[in-house]
């Protein structure tokens, strides 16, 4: 058995690149363990509305890999599961993994009584706070495990006892306990990801004070049809339709003071939101504010196709300041450097193309690993028998961390093969 | 018009404090952060990008350094840490170097060495002049007049004051030349006349600076300038109560004189009032310039250490020369008196004309013509119009 458990992977994070590594080398026929932070798998591309360029739904493409992991018994998949420490060397690696209680068990059908007869409300997390959620709750309508949650400031209320007696199936277990579990491992993927800069730290704009000032992520859960306004784009502080739509890029990017390096997504991510406010808004004015796209490749057809439109405004200046204007609305200040003037212009709908800032950054992972200056795991950085994939060691986008998934499980194989040898 | 680029000019501007200018990728934040910056006049990227290109013509006609009152927000806020703020600051050195006909200005900033001597030596034949020519001193009471008379000091105060007001007002007629260039002879003389009140409010109250959003340094600089202002008058106009050799002057007016006025005085009070201004706000920005304190405190070029050093040393020996009168020590205060003016007619004699003093015509005229222009433009305008 003790053989048997060393020739396994473990993949932490189950985004896209972690989701892709764990199913690669699964596929492959070792046995891979996937430990996910989140209740439910899938990253943050769960969150998106569309890919670009193809701009289709993410879900599909999650469908097809939970199915992959569904009927794949090598992989052992952990939700609500956090990496406590790792120790040894290559090929035979014991990890330390925290699994906190979801409070719900495997008998969960998702039928949803739970949620209907709790009263308490959370903040939506999925939708980075924009709406709320029931303190008994599916993290999203596509989410896998297909179960649900019960938020753990919430599982030792009276009303929580309430709410078990609701559940028809038996499902909710509100004495479930953190789980400690040890593994024994041949190598170890890092694929922690990146969380969104944070915009309240941007204090030229205002962040906090101004809800039609809102950052990307927020764009793509607006345009969702999951979102908290089920795809509408609208004004978050009255709800109204925009007239006007501004992305500001690099909205703490390239700048010394925040995340000195680019991001390299965010100028297609918000020529693709432009076509969200598009689709939903054909005569809505919209303003991208910019110092350089950078649309690389193929991409740049969607940057030209974007610039034929003529009801959108490309000016080359970084945004300084946002302030309420004397009507209320996202007052933005900014020099068009191609004219050396300066323009005061209000939208009704401010998004900040906010960058990539890898988790790791903020909370390091357990392990003896080198990072670069930015957080990112650096290059050659991890011991051996660990990898990074993904935007645990550089921003990327969808296809790009796919394939980073793909070559880093055939890394992580190669050093369960080294240690059977 | 052909554009002329120097490609050594951003060799040269280092002298005079350019740092970090290659850092700057254009994005316009600074300048849309400052409060000051206008679409007709719109700073510092523009000049960022002039030193970056070597545009050296450019520099030279641009007002824009003069609107700047270096609040350091564009600094602080820049995501590249180009220093917009000191690349202003260093290219106002510059301009009163291209200002200044005599082309001293150009050594005393560019050389530390040369801006030594040249302090030393000034600093050396005052202290010559008042060691070799006095009258009797009287060793039993303080009386400074009787070592160095009131109104003939004042005959060397008013021919020091009028080659520095020459200096000065030459150097500025070439600031407003640059600055205009052909426009200079077209603008009509009704809007040079018009706008002059633009001139003499700015002069007076810096009240472009207050509209920086932090108050501070305007603040800070208002005291150096009032304090200054007052004690220059003080001894420019009133050491002998007035201008004694053409027989105006009160003697109840006297700045320099051997019996102390009452403490309520206007005098006195002016005296201390300038004394209190001027050692609050050297001292303000000393300390800041050590600490660091202030955006606009970063970077210290020798020239500002220089200048607040003899603005200091000038406040320190007045304060004791005051005190030694007061407890009537008659050698002590001749000695004071000496060093006194050892360090404040250097200051006064390289800093005006040459240097950063020079900036009390420059940065008026600067925003005076600034207006002129945008009169000028409007007027035009309208009678096309017209047309």
């Amino acid at each position: 058995m003790a053989e048997a458990d060393t020739k396994s992977i473990l993949v932490v994070g189950s985004g896209m690149s972690g989701m892709t590594a764990a199913i690669e080398a699964a596929e492959a026929g070792y046995n891979v363990y996937l430990i996910e932070k989140n209740p439910y798998l899938g990253g943050r591309v769960a969150q998106l509305y569309h890919y670009f360029p193809k701009l289709c739904s993410p879900n599909c493409g999650l469908e097809i890999n939970f199915r992959r992991i569904k009927s794949n018994p090598r992989i052992h998949a952990y939700t609500l599961a956090e990496v406590e420490s790792v120790s040894g060397t290559e090929g035979n690696f014991s990890v330390k993994v925290k699994v906190s209680p979801r409070y719900v068990n495997e008998k969960c059908t998702a039928c949803g009584t739970c949620a209907e007869s709790c009263e308490t409300e959370i903040e939506n997390k999925f939708n980075y706070g924009m709406d709320k959620t029931k303190a008994a709750y599916l993290p999203y309508n596509m989410a896998f495990p297909m179960r649900y949650v019960i938020d753990p400031s919430f599982a030792q209320t009276a009303e929580a006892q309430k709410v078990k007696d609701s559940c028809k199936y038996d499902a909710i277990d509100l004495n479930m306990q953190e789980k400690s579990i040890d593994l024994q491992v041949a190598s170890v993927v890092w694929a922690t990801g990146w969380q969104p800069y944070d915009a309240s730290k941007l204090d030229s704009y205002d962040f906090n004070n101004q809800p039609d000032v809102i950052s990307n992520v927020m764009m793509e859960r607006l345009a969702a049809v999951n979102g908290p306004t089920k795809g509408k784009i609208v004004k978050p502080s009255d709800g109204e339709a925009p007239q006007s739509v501004a992305f500001v890029q690099c909205a703490g990017s390239r700048d010394e003071n925040h995340l000195p390096y680019c991001s390299g997504i965010c100028c297609l991510a918000s020529l693709k939101q432009a076509t969200y406010v598009r689709e939903q808004y054909p005569d809505a004015k919209i303003y991208f504010f910019y110092i350089d796209i950078r649309a690389t490749d193929q991409l740049e057809d969607f940057y030209n196709k974007a610039k034929a439109e003529t009801n959108i405004e490309f000016v080359k200046g970084k945004v300084a300041k946002i302030q309420k204007g004397p009507d209320g609305k996202p007052l933005m200040r900014v020099e068009d450097t191609t004219k050396e003037s300066l323009r005061e212009l209000t939208a009704d709908l401010v998004v900040l193309a906010t960058g990539m800032q890898p988790n790791l950054a903020i909370t390091p992972a357990p392990a003896d690993i080198k990072y670069d200056e930015y957080g990112f795991i650096a290059q050659n950085g991890t011991p051996a028998g660990m990898y990074a994939a993904g935007c645990a060691s550089s921003p990327g986008n969808v296809t790009e961390v796919v394939s980073d998934g793909t070559g880093i499980a055939l890394k992580a194989v190669q050093s369960v093969v080294r240690r059977a040898n | 018009m052909s554009i002329k680029t120097d490609p050594n000019l951003k060799k040269e501007l280092r002298e005079f404090g350019v740092t970090n200018v290659d850092n700057c990728y254009h994005c316009g934040n600074c300048t849309a952060t400052c409060p000051l910056s206008t679409s007709d006049n719109s700073f510092p990227r523009k000049m960022m990008k002039y030193v970056q290109m070597g545009l050296k013509d450019k520099i030279k006609a641009s007002p824009e350094p003069w609107l700047c009152y270096y609040c350091g927000d564009c600094s602080v806020k820049c995501p590249r840490g180009a220093e917009p703020g000191e690349n202003m600051m260093a290219i106002r050195r510059y301009l009163t170097s291209l200002y200044d006909w005599t082309g001293f200005s150009k050594k005393f900033y560019t050389s530390e060495k040369f801006e030594y001597l040249a302090i030393g030596t000034v600093g050396l034949i005052v202290g010559l002049i008042l060691i070799l020519f006095h009258g009797t001193p009287d060793m039993e009471h303080a009386k400074l007049n009787s070592v160095w008379p009131a109104h003939i000091v004042e005959i060397g105060d008013v021919l020091m004051g009028g080659v520095l007001a020459f200096l000065l007002l030459s150097n500025t007629w070439r600031c407003i030349s640059f600055i205009l260039g052909d426009l200079k002879s077209k603008i009509p003389m009704g809007i040079y006349i018009s706008q002059a009140k633009e001139l003499i409010i700015h002069f007076l109250t810096q009240k472009k600076f207050a509209e920086c959003e932090d108050r501070m340094p305007w603040f800070v600089h208002l005291m150096i300038m009032t304090g200054y202002a007052t004690v220059f008058l003080l001894v420019v106009g009133f050491l002998a109560g007035g201008i004694h050799f053409i027989g105006l002057y009160d003697e109840r007016l006297m700045f320099q004189r051997d019996i102390i006025y009452p403490l309520y005085h206007p005098i006195r009070l002016l005296g201390y009032y300038s004394t209190f201004a001027l050692f609050y706000g050297v001292t303000y920005a000393m300390i800041g310039r050590l600490k660091k304190s202030k955006p606009s405190y970063k970077f210290s070029h020798s020239t500002d250490w220089m200048f607040l050093i003899l603005l200091q040393l000038t406040t320190l020996t007045g304060i004791l020369i005051h005190v030694t009168r007061l407890v009537d020590l008659p050698m002590p205060t001749y000695a004071l008196y000496v060093i006194h003016m050892m360090v404040c007619i250097p200051m006064l004699v390289l800093e005006v004309p040459f240097a950063k003093w020079a900036h009390l015509a420059y940065r008026p005229v600067a925003i005076y013509l600034t207006k002129v222009k945008a009169a000028y433009v409007a007027q035009a305008g309208s009678s096309e119009t017209a047309e």
